[in-house]
């Protein structure tokens, strides 16, 4: 489904990723782990085009997407839900929904039934109905979360991409948002996941890459990695 | 005698009170043609953080351009309102094409190179260069925009008021209110609307940025061309007229706040206003000075309008 090989991307004259390549095949949640700066939010991204990638292939269904413009990336099927939430905070909750459907409605992508897509957002996340007319801007941390995935989601996506979803939420948050993304997966989205706390995302996952300074340092099936001696010393104890 | 004597002062104060009211509705007015312009820079600031600083020029080529136009449907034996009324979309096709060019030209290199003062230089130039263009076409004199309306004042509680006049502020209205229901309702405006609250954001809902940019400029540049065709039937049309009005609009968008869409019709109000009574009560040489002490006071007191929310960025 997702295939990014020998990705190398950075900042200005400032590399971050020294040809990173990964896997996410269909129906599948893969999680990319590593310590602040090793380049997971950077990978991510550059998957959806907010930054151009030096060279390197990222393969979106076959198709080389390396390069494109954020909003034809999108068109073809890929959400990201970014670091920090980035929810559009002057516009209520439902309008923000809707503008993660965007490329539906505007006949970019099949429309299919956004209403009942919309419906089922606020099944899946009971806060986000309570406060559908609100602002988003006046949200609470853990509500723009839920906000953040639900309009990647409402692209009805081939692919998710989810960064740092527990970022800045209390304990019993994190525990609800780790929770969405297990029945996120039950409901066979291809997911990649960026996380902070590796151990709960290791828990969630198929398969697992370690990213250390910019470079793979490992990669296995999640219940493999979980047992690694390395990858425990170097992520798991500290972290959880 | 005695009696004339008591009446006097009553007549005194009711002839000023006429006059003061007159003066309130050429300041209103005004006031709203420097509203329309200012909110066309609010449009640009609002997603792209840049202004058009060409924006009286947008404003003079559409008044000349709907000069042309109602001048050749007289022509062909319209009547002047029909002629007016059927020129509108035309003016408006021209300023939406307009503001394009000026995006295409002066504002996406600037904005792709981060370039903080290239996008201020450019349009000012392109500002020249349509100002240039209009006094070649249309020539340096002024010239007489047949009006659409009556020229006839209507005598309202002693207070006269021309029909063009109550135009402008019902056109003005109802520019401001399309651009506002579009945003509200329409899944196009939310995209303007998430666009102006975060740009990456807005590609990652497959939203084509760089397009909604452009069509912001399209619409501020149609907002001024229908600036320039309210107010040109009441004033001189000319390759000139469009710089000083610019140029207070902008000063109406700063003391309004470039972020609030209220700001800018309260800030042209009090601007318009301001400079009627002063050219009145005082000396039409320091009509413009008040407004611009207000300027100056809002920049130092409260640098983002008085209605503003976010600071303004240095430019």
């Amino acid at each position: 489904m997702l295939k990014v090989q020998n990705l190398v991307a950075g900042y200005g004259k400032v590399k971050v990723l020294h040809a990173v390549s990964i896997h996410v095949p269909k129906g599948q949640l893969v999680t990319l782990i590593g310590s602040n700066g090793a380049g997971k939010t950077t990978t991510l991204r550059a998957i959806s085009g907010m930054i151009k990638p030096e060279s390197g292939e990222i393969l979106l269904n076959g198709t080389n997407i390396a390069g494109m413009p954020s909003h034809e990336i999108t068109r073809l099927g890929m959400a990201h839900s970014p670091e920090g939430r980035r929810v559009f905070p002057t516009l209520p909750v439902t309008d923000n929904l809707l503008l993660g459907a965007f490329p539906r409605l505007t006949g970019a992508r099949p429309k299919g039934d956004v209403d009942t897509d919309l419906n089922r957002m606020f099944e899946l996340f009971p806060r986000l109905k309570e406060r559908k007319d609100q602002l988003a801007g006046t949200l609470s941390g853990g509500e723009q979360q839920m906000l953040a995935m639900a309009r990647a989601l409402m692209l009805q996506p081939e692919v998710l991409l989810l960064d740092e979803p527990s970022m800045g939420l209390a304990p019993r948050l994190v525990e609800e948002v780790f929770a969405t993304i297990a029945r996120l997966k039950t409901a066979k989205i291809t997911m990649l996941l960026v996380e902070q706390f590796a151990a709960a995302a290791l828990d969630v996952a198929d398969f697992g890459y370690v990213l250390e300074n910019g470079r793979l340092a490992g990669s296995g099936p999640a219940e493999k990695l979980k047992n690694d001696p390395a990858v425990r010393a170097a992520y798991l104890g500290a972290s959880h | 005698m005695d009696l004339s004597l008591r009446g006097f002062p009553l007549v005194r104060v009711f002839t000023t009170m006429q006059n003061f009211f007159q003066i309130l509705v050429s300041g209103i007015s005004v006031g709203m043609i420097y509203g329309v312009i200012a909110f066309g820079y609010q449009l640009t600031f609002a997603t792209s953080k840049t202004l058009n600083f060409g924006q009286g020029e947008a404003l003079t080529l559409g008044a000349l351009v709907g000069l042309t136009v109602v001048n050749f449907l007289i022509g062909m034996k319209l009547g002047t309102f029909a002629a007016y009324l059927l020129a509108l979309p035309l003016v408006f096709a021209f300023g939406l094409a307009q503001g394009s060019v000026v995006e295409w030209l002066g504002v996406r290199q600037a904005m792709k190179t981060k370039s903080e003062a290239g996008w201020i230089m450019a349009t000012i130039a392109l500002g020249i260069i349509f100002k240039n263009l209009a006094e070649n076409i249309w020539g340096k004199d002024p010239l007489k925009f047949p009006s659409p309306l009556s020229e006839n004042p209507l005598t309202i509680m002693g207070v006269n008021i021309r029909p063009m006049e109550i135009a402008i502020v019902l056109g003005a209205l109802a520019m401001m209110l399309a651009v506002e229901l579009f945003n509200r309702r329409s899944i196009y405006g939310k995209a303007v609307v998430a666009t102006s609250n975060d740009r990456d954001a807005a590609g990652l809902m497959g939203i084509n940025t760089s397009l909604v940019i452009t069509f912001s400029y399209a619409l501020s540049s149609l907002s001024a061309a229908l600036a320039g065709v309210l107010v040109a039937p009441i004033t001189l049309t000319g390759a000139s007229m469009g710089a000083a009005l610019g140029l207070k609009a902008f000063a109406v968008a700063i003391i309004g706040g470039l972020s609030s869409g209220m700001g800018v019709v309260v800030g042209g109000l009090i601007l318009g206003i301001t400079e009627s009574l002063t050219g009145f009560y005082i000396d039409t040489g320091y009509k413009d000075v008040p407004g611009l002490i207000l300027l100056l006071l809002v920049l130092s007191l409260k640098p983002a309008g008085l209605f503003g929310k976010a600071a303004i960025k240095k430019v």
